[in-house]
């Protein structure tokens, strides 16, 4: 029998934790929907309606199966990528996975870039002048980020920006005279407008994105700035760094050369975490931008007690979150000389 | 402070363009839509559902705009009753058309009663209460010819209600040429009408696209008239205070669905106008006397105690800022035999004396209440009011469908729920209300009230087809109801609904599909 390459075990073993994840993932949210008091056969019918359409409802969903079986159709269908019918948009989960997960991935990968950008710099130069007005005002600044309520923020920000300074577009992805003009391609505002070649509305695309983005950027801002900072100086007491002061070298120069390729592996970590917080967790943020993303489809779904699509939604937010995380691995693996 | 500085100059650089009225020829309307289900009229029975489809579809008969009490004809051109008989021989208008260009046939108006009896969807039960069933409907409605129909039933209904409940949404005619070549595993297509629309209403649809928008187009053949504006985007803006902001800047016409906080940050500013609208929405506290925990529940000395241990008054006016008003029975203002006297009024000495004197002691009871305004509002107040007459009140606050299911499962001991009529009659409330076969799900049978004498009045009054006796029925059982039942009607509703100043011509009844776009421009 000949002898299977490491490598491919590796591989095969990852694949295997990545289904056991997910099956167990699949498994909880079914039993605390299948658990929940909520009645979904009330929630499609409404207490008005007759006994029968209760029942034929009930039926249609399968409600009237045990659990497990229940359950095993549900993986069934998901096998031959079925992943059912969302009761609150009578559409196919997959489909209305798919025109909403673009929206949040559009926001929360610019709020990333923005976010980190900041976050890293602000954090790095907090280090630096650690104890000095400046370290204080900007650990304020990103406390504030972290405590006050999002959705608050986020009503604010819509108050001055747009409804009185006017400087900002208000809730939604684009005006509306834009928005049943430019063919939906991608799914992503910003590129259907650049692609119809329409400049005032890849502008308008821009300022609607404006608010929300620099919302969850602040928000995830906060975090990377804390870390960013509280990484660079535990690593600046470290003995290489004394070294390096030792034979003259600058505070910046020790900051940039030497402390920051070496806490990449935090960095990246820090990163990644808030990235998959956007991404499955910008609910309140969507919400007051009435930003039609993946978050308050769920957060839709849920109030409607519609099992189906909160599974779906699930199933591919706890996918983002298993690759974000072994894609980081890999690459801090990758990058990081001293994990191997 | 560069990063600070950075969005305030991008912004400003945008600022030019960014800010935009709406177009001109399109009414923009910023509401809720996440309740959605279905816009197929067979199928519509949600608020947002139900208040969009009268856009898209027409009946064969509607209550009149300025006096609902009167039923018009729209597709219909004239009608024949006969009582005896239990027919209506409808005569159709020889010239309406369908938003398709296809013309409007009596196959048309069967294929759309057949379609919403068989599905059985939520709203069925309405064309139920003529006795059509998927098992009887095909012999019950006739083809005469092209243009005229005759409809038959089989419950003890007079003309004037089944001429009311063929008014309502689920007795839209839909094209039944368009719909068959989009008919799918023998779903009479409902799957394609959830996102498309086949009727002959004053706007068509360009697009629905679920929790986002519906986007509507003017059918100018409609035999209802041509609408004023071209076009409609329904946009869904679930927050409320995103919605405030959106009419303010000009950038929504209409905006629903606001709270009193935001009603009255608006009300006096420029360029925006509060209509204030009666709604046929009633709240009532309910005690369950069928729950054997609890014996006081099914105690008529208690009922009468607790309608006096209720501070009406300060639940409308303080509390609920003026959207509701104090309303003691069981049809609503505005609706044919509303009985309009308020004889209740909050007297905790009064409830003190009523309950001694029945040698009621320490009576509570848990009340369950949907967690949200203005649910929770009156629960709270009567928590408070009731404590004053000596009655522990404990609340139970859950999600509207956990209320819902406790409610059928007969698990509760007293909850507060809201009613609006299904149809614009009053045996949809005098059914709920006055009526329990021991099988049905209605409001007595769901709380156990046993009350043989007043079902058999309820059907009397159905089948009565002499219009001024008929309203002497319900004035009589309201008055019963008043008085002598585990029910205390609270308020009625007020919609209040935010305009642009420039808009004019917009129309909403008291029922909750009397909603009307068509005659509006800005």
């Amino acid at each position: 029998m000949p002898a299977i390459s490491p490598r491919l075990t590796r591989a095969f073993q990852a694949l295997l934790t990545l289904a056991l994840t997910l099956l167990g993932l699949l498994l909880v949210t079914f039993s605390l929907s299948a658990f929940s008091p909520v009645d979904r056969v009330l929630q499609i019918v409404g207490d008005h309606a007759s006994q029968s359409t209760y029942d034929q409802v009930r039926h249609q969903l399968g409600l009237d199966q045990p659990l497990p079986v229940q359950f095993w159709h549900y993986l069934l269908n998901l096998f031959h990528g079925d992943l059912g019918t969302a009761s609150s948009t009578g559409q196919p989960v997959l489909q209305d996975l798919l025109s909403a997960f673009p929206a949040t991935l559009e926001l929360a990968t610019l709020a990333l870039v923005i976010g980190t950008v900041f976050g890293v710099i602000a954090g790095v130069l907090c280090a630096r002048f650690a104890g000095s007005p400046w370290d204080l005002a900007v650990r304020t600044f990103t406390l504030l980020g972290n405590s006050v309520p999002i959705f608050w923020l986020g009503l604010l920000m819509l108050a001055l920006f747009y409804a009185r300074l006017q400087w900002s577009a208000g809730p939604g992805r684009l005006d509306d005279i834009y928005q049943y003009t430019v063919t939906p391609q991608t799914g992503f505002a910003l590129i259907d407008t650049w692609l119809s070649g329409d400049r005032e509305a890849f502008k308008n695309a821009i300022s609607h994105l404006i608010l929300p983005v620099l919302l969850l950027a602040y928000y995830s801002m906060a975090s990377i700035t804390r870390l960013t900072r509280s990484a660079c100086l535990g690593e600046m007491n470290k003995e290489y760094i004394l070294l390096a002061r030792a034979k003259g070298a600058g505070e910046m120069t020790i900051l940039l050369r030497h402390v920051l390729p070496n806490i990449r592996g935090t960095l990246l970590t820090v990163v990644a975490l808030a990235y998959t917080g956007m991404l499955e967790g910008a609910v309140l943020t969507e919400t007051v931008f009435s930003w039609p993303g993946i978050g308050r489809y769920l957060t839709t779904a849920l109030f409607a007690g519609d099992t189906t699509a909160i599974m779906g939604g699930t199933l591919v937010i706890g996918v983002c979150f298993v690759l974000i995380n072994n894609l980081t691995d890999l690459l801090v693996r990758l990058t990081d000389p001293r994990v191997h | 402070m560069t990063k600070k500085l950075l969005p305030l100059v991008i912004m400003t650089l945008l600022s030019a363009t960014s800010y935009a009225a709406t177009p001109p020829d399109t009414l923009v309307v910023a509401q809720g839509l996440d309740d959605i289900v279905s816009l197929d009229p067979a199928e519509a029975n949600e608020l947002s559902s139900i208040q969009t489809v009268p856009s898209l579809y027409e009946r064969l008969v509607q209550p009149d705009r300025e006096n609902p009490e009167k039923i018009n004809p729209v597709l219909a051109d004239s009608w024949q009753a006969d009582a005896a008989a239990k027919t209506l021989t409808i005569k159709l208008k020889s010239d309406a058309k369908f938003a398709s260009g296809n013309p409007l046939r009596a196959d048309d108006v069967i294929f759309s009663y057949t379609r919403a009896v068989t599905m059985n969807k939520s709203p069925a039960f309405i064309l139920n209460v003529l006795g059509w069933q998927a098992d009887n409907i095909a012999s019950q409605l006739k083809k005469v010819d092209d243009h005229t129909v005759q409809l038959h039933w089989t419950a003890d209904v007079s003309p004037a209600v089944a001429l009311n409940i063929l008014s309502t949404p689920i007795a839209s005619i839909v094209d039944e040429k368009l719909v068959s070549a989009n008919v799918k595993d023998n779903d009479f297509g409902n799957a394609w009408l959830k996102m498309h629309s086949a009727g002959s209403g004053a706007f068509k649809m360009r697009v629905y696209q679920p929790h986002q928008a519906i986007v509507l187009d003017a059918n100018p053949t409609s035999p209802g008239g041509a609408p004023k504006v071209k076009n409609i985007i329904i946009k869904n803006v679930p927050d409320p205070a995103s919605r405030r902001l959106l009419i303010e800047q000009g950038d929504a016409d209409v905006a629903r669905d606001l709270g009193a906080d935001q009603i009255s940050a608006l009300t006096g500013k420029k360029g925006i106008e509060v209509l204030s609208i009666p709604s046929a929405e009633q709240n009532y506290l309910v005690f369950n006397a069928g729950n054997s925990a609890n014996p006081l529940l099914n105690n008529p000395a208690f009922w009468e105690a607790s309608r006096w241990l209720v501070d009406y008054d300060g639940i409308t006016k303080n509390l609920l800022k003026g959207q509701y008003f104090v309303h003691q029975s069981f049809l609503p203002v505005g609706l044919p035999g509303a009985l309009e006297d308020n004889p209740f009024k909050f007297d905790p000495a009064k409830a003190k004396e009523i309950l001694a004197k029945a040698g009621i002691k320490d009576a509570h009871f848990t009340l369950d209440v949907e967690n949200k305004p203005p649910f929770i509002t009156i629960a709270q107040s009567m928590q408070a009011s009731f404590a004053q007459g000596g009655v522990k009140v404990d609340l139970l606050p859950a999600a509207g469908s956990q209320v819902y299911a406790r409610v059928r499962a007969k698990q509760h001991q007293a909850a507060i729920r809201l009613w609006i009529p299904d149809y614009f009659d009053a045996h949809s409330n005098a059914s709920a209300f006055a009526y329990n076969d021991g099988k049905s799900s209605t409001v007595a049978g769901l709380n156990g009230w046993q009350i043989p004498e007043l079902s058999k009045a309820t059907l009397a009054a159905v089948a009565e087809p002499d219009a001024a006796k008929r309203l002497d029925l319900y004035k009589n059982m309201q008055q019963e109801l008043q008085h002598k039942s585990p029910y205390i009607f609270v308020d009625q509703g007020k919609t209040q609904i935010v305009v642009r100043d420039n808009v004019k011509g917009y129309q909403q009844g008291l029922n909750a599909d009397m909603v009307w776009y068509d005659r509006v421009t800005k």
